[in-house]
């Protein structure tokens, strides 16, 4: 009997157009769009080497050190040191130059002589790391000029290989060294967690289809020969079940569609997405069984409810997270979809699994609890009206 | 007895919903519980499946008590309710087994007994289709396959006609007897008086919680004065005559309003014969005549005072 329950409510839930929509597909189309726009972010991030010319002429052609410095900054990673490539240089005769400016093929020229020239055509930023680069390598001559003439041992010491390289007084020390820092990344953990929570929804129609006093199919069940309990596990299985396969599709589409980075711990992947699944889904049935409302009072509660929690989670706006840590600290340890949150977060930044287990930890825990007063709710056979 | 119910009293806050309500079905009988809307005839019924507490009363189901646990009981009740209760992402052959699968676990046995539903309700060609597709009445007689597809002993419909085309009625009512027909002990309710009187073999009549009278419809007609209504068809009428006919024997009530001259009668013998007697000695001229045994609604009025459809 319990099979036949089993499948029959797996059929009414993977049936359930509405039911799916917003469990499945509305998490695939968020992950899409989270995906567009933070795509946007990372190409904006990412330098392109600035278009500019220098003039061909007989100072330039003489000048061996100038020329240098422009073909060095002018290919991939000119010093071996995962360094970006500044420019795309053409050298090109004057009237050209002057021609690639008005066409905006080039951001400025370069007219070198005493004093070295930038001419441009407007200002902005690309105009501004030309400037500061010819700047520099300016300032850098001159300098090494005057020390020259105080003291022309001083080439033979290697001052110009010295004076070249730039150096690096302080050295970045990552905490836990897996994956690299990625403030994107939590709004993909935030939605995972918020779809595992939609599975609320899961929970919340196998209740009202066993409680007599919300439906008339659950008054049907409840005068057949069948313990209540009975039949609420085999709904709640069947749920978590449903919810738990939707949320390994929005991970494969993540991983594989999207190419989201999620570390390399499948299997506390999977942990975390079953304990996820598995609360939401008591959680779902705890909000059906606490009161006489009508199922869109109990939707629209469930809606609240996730999306609040979402927020704080960081869904909407990543710091969130880092507030709630630092002024409510227990509200991350309350929030459900903050927990879920922060295990894949620690799976990812960190080497160690205390925190990952802290937060699966309280996950089943909040489970227990939501299921405990689930069955206390709906226990009672008769009820006072129906 | 198939049910027994003594002293039955659920109360919703001051609201007395049953009032010492006390009931025999008999094995074989279709019984009916006739009420107008609000008179506690459902939530009799869901006392009656240990749905609802009850502030005080006995029920017994097969000569057992009745409570929510007592499967053995329940394997042997059939409901339909009076809003069709079935999964809108279930086909019509899912639906049927899925309910006929609280009750029969052997998958052979059940597929017969779907089948055998599916026969009896007529929706062989609706099969596959799902609720939301099936009309109004083919709806009914899905909520009705769900209820009886594992044969129960006792089979409950509260209110099954309401909002049904004459047609799917008139196939409800023909299913419920030979379901009857068929061994099946039946509680009927309805607000509808025609359809008791033409199903039910006992009828109990309630009110405000309480039953007014019970027993067959002979019985219950017995139970009231009204023995005859005579409506005529009178095109001109004095008040002399009008005075000379109260006289008649029998009489009770006479009414005159817009050419139609109603009578109602006392218990007695040729009411009929007398009044035509009277016209032709009086010269009245006449044209069609009715003549009416009392109905439930007869029988309901002159009880509370008021009509049974109020």
């Amino acid at each position: 009997m319990f099979l036949n329950i089993f499948i029959n409510r797996l059929k009414c839930t993977v049936r359930d157009k509405e039911l799916v929509f917003w469990t499945l597909i509305f998490p695939l189309v968020l992950a899409t769009f989270f995906n567009l726009a933070f795509s946007g972010i990372s190409k904006a991030e990412v330098f392109n080497a600035v278009d500019i010319a220098v003039i061909d002429n007989e100072q330039y052609q003489r000048d061996n050190d100038f020329k240098n410095f422009i073909e060095q900054h002018s290919k991939d990673d000119p010093a071996g040191e995962n360094d970006v490539k500044l420019f795309n240089v053409k050298v090109v005769s004057q009237k050209e130059a002057d021609k690639m400016l008005d066409n905006n093929e080039i951001v400025g020229y370069v007219t070198y002589g005493e004093p070295l020239r930038l001419t441009v055509k407007d200002s902005g930023f690309d105009q501004t790391i030309v400037k500061e680069i010819f700047d520099q390598y300016s300032q850098t001559v001159s300098s090494v000029v005057s020390i020259v003439k105080q003291n022309p041992s001083a080439l033979q010491n290697g001052l110009a290989e010295d004076i070249g390289k730039s150096r690096e007084f302080t050295r970045e020390v990552r905490i836990g060294t897996k994956g690299k820092p990625d403030t994107t990344v939590n709004y993909f953990y935030t939605l995972i967690a918020m779809s595992c929570f939609y599975g609320a929804f899961f929970g919340l129609k196998e209740v009202t289809d066993i409680q007599a006093n919300l439906t008339k199919r659950a008054a049907r069940l409840n005068v057949a020969p069948v313990h209540k309990l009975k039949a609420l596990s085999a709904g709640l299985l069947a749920g978590i079940m449903v919810s738990f396969a939707e949320i390994l599709l929005l991970l494969c589409y993540l991983i594989f569609g999207l190419k989201i980075d999620f570390g390399n711990q499948t299997g506390f992947i999977i942990l975390t997405s079953f304990a996820g699944c598995a609360a939401g889904i008591s959680f779902g049935a705890l909000i059906g069984s606490a009161n006489k409302k009508g199922e869109g009072v109990k939707v629209a509660i469930l809606i609240v409810s996730t999306m609040s929690a979402s927020f704080l989670a960081g869904m909407m706006f990543d710091k969130m997270k880092y507030i709630v840590q630092q002024n409510v600290p227990v509200l991350s340890y309350i929030n459900p979809i903050a927990l879920i949150t922060d295990a894949f977060y620690s799976l990812y930044y960190y080497d160690t699994h205390t925190r990952f287990f802290v937060n699966i930890g309280l996950l089943s825990g909040f489970t227990v609890l939501f299921c405990l007063a689930t069955y206390l709710r709906i226990r009672r056979q008769k009820y006072d009206s129906i | 007895m198939i049910v027994s119910v003594k002293n039955l009293v659920k109360r919703y806050g001051e609201l007395v919903a049953l009032d010492h309500l006390s009931f025999d079905v008999k094995e074989g009988e279709i019984f009916g519980l006739l009420g107008p809307n609000g008179s506690g005839k459902t939530t009799a019924i869901n006392c009656i499946l240990s749905l609802l507490y009850y502030d005080k009363g006995e029920i017994n189901l097969f000569d057992r008590p009745m409570a929510p646990d007592a499967y053995d009981i329940k394997r042997d009740i059939g409901i339909i309710m009076q809003d069709v209760a079935v999964f809108e992402e279930l086909t019509v052959y899912e639906n049927i087994d899925y309910f006929c699968s609280l009750y029969v676990r052997d998958r052979e046995k059940r597929r017969k007994l779907v089948e055998e539903a599916i026969d009896f309700v007529g929706l062989n060609d609706y099969r596959k289709f799902h609720p939301k597709k099936l009309s109004g009445g083919l709806l009914r007689r899905l909520n009705i396959a769900c209820g009886i597809a594992h044969k129960p002993r006792l089979i409950i419909l509260d209110e099954p006609t309401v909002a049904v085309d004459p047609q799917s009625r008139n196939n409800i009512l023909d299913g419920i007897k030979k379901l009857n027909e068929d061994g099946a002990t039946v509680i009927y309710t309805s607000h509808y008086m025609e359809e008791v009187e033409q199903l039910c073999s006992r009828i109990m009549i309630m009110d405000k919680g309480r039953v007014i009278a019970k027993g067959s419809k002979e019985e219950l007609k017995g139970m009231i004065k009204l023995g005859e209504k005579i409506t005529v068809e009178v095109f001109g009428l004095g008040s002399s005559s009008l005075s000379e006919l109260k006289k008649l024997p029998n009489i009770s009530i006479v009414e005159y309003k817009d050419k139609t001259l109603s009578l109602k009668y006392n218990r007695g013998k040729h009411n009929l014969t007398t009044l035509l007697d009277f016209f032709r000695e009086n010269d009245i001229s006449f044209g069609r005549v009715y003549s009416e045994l009392p109905t439930l609604n007869d029988v309901f009025l002159e009880i509370t005072g008021k009509e049974l459809r109020d």
